[in-house]
């Protein structure tokens, strides 16, 4: 892992292709500028672990958790 | 082939219903799936381990119930499930149930992408729209509207 210091308006390279700005440092707030090729994903990572917990919720969902006709027309 | 389920009896799964995920669906086990419809007519179906009998998650598609809905690919992304034109994908995306319709929710964010020919899958981070993990599902649809979730892969087995 590489910890380094860097000041708005400083950039970071990523490989050949992708650039990270730190654009404003404003209290404990970062605003990065990222620019990517096209085929990089870029996400933020607590969008990633939301999802690794929306799919093990989802996946201990029982069979008789999901609705039935019969249900819609009750409800 | 024959395929336990603890949610099924069983599950009888022809080779051309085999969905691969090549690199899994995201925090879950296993590589190869199916879709086990929930009811006929139903908006839902199951995305159902072959690996793990106790592992499926409802999946519906996310059309019927958000009409602008838009998933964003990366070259990257669209190559690995062997994807060239739109016109070949499907989308599905994980559903969480809840004790009151209501409270169901859809994940937008995390959505499955699937190549309908080749059954190549893949879930990707959809992080640029601002899609929520936790989208109220029936915000704009009821449920008596939503119509049949029709996938364009072969669907196993009804739920007994």
């Amino acid at each position: 892992m590489l910890v380094i210091a860097r000041k708005a308006g400083e950039r970071i390279c990523l490989g050949d292709d992708t650039i990270v700005t730190v654009l404003e440092i404003t209290g404990s707030t970062v605003r990065l500028g990222i620019e990517a090729p096209s085929e990089m994903p870029v996400y933020r990572y607590e969008i990633r672990v939301a999802i690794e917990e929306e799919n093990r919720a989802a996946a201990s969902t029982g069979v008789d958790e999901l609705p039935t006709a019969k249900k819609a027309e009750q409800g | 082939m024959r395929v336990p389920s603890t949610r099924f009896i069983a599950l009888e799964v022809d080779e051309d219903a085999v969905l691969t995920f090549p690199d899994g669906l995201i925090g879950l086990p296993g590589t190869t799936y199916t879709l086990v419809a929930h009811e006929e007519g139903s908006p839902f179906h199951w995305l159902h381990s072959l690996e793990d009998p106790d592992v499926a998650v409802p999946v519906t598609s996310p059309w019927i119930f958000f009409g602008d809905y838009e998933v964003r690919l990366t070259d990257d992304e669209a190559a690995r499930v062997g994807l060239a034109e739109a016109a070949d994908a499907e989308v599905m995306c994980v559903v969480r149930a809840a004790p009151e319709l209501s409270d169901f929710t859809i994940n937008l964010a995390g959505p499955i992408v699937v190549h309908s020919a080749k059954r190549l899958c893949r879930q990707i981070v959809n992080d640029t729209a601002g899609y929520s993990v936790r989208h109220p599902l029936f915000s704009e649809v009821e449920l008596s509207d939503a119509g049949p979730a029709v996938p364009a892969v072969p669907v196993t087995a009804v739920a007994i």
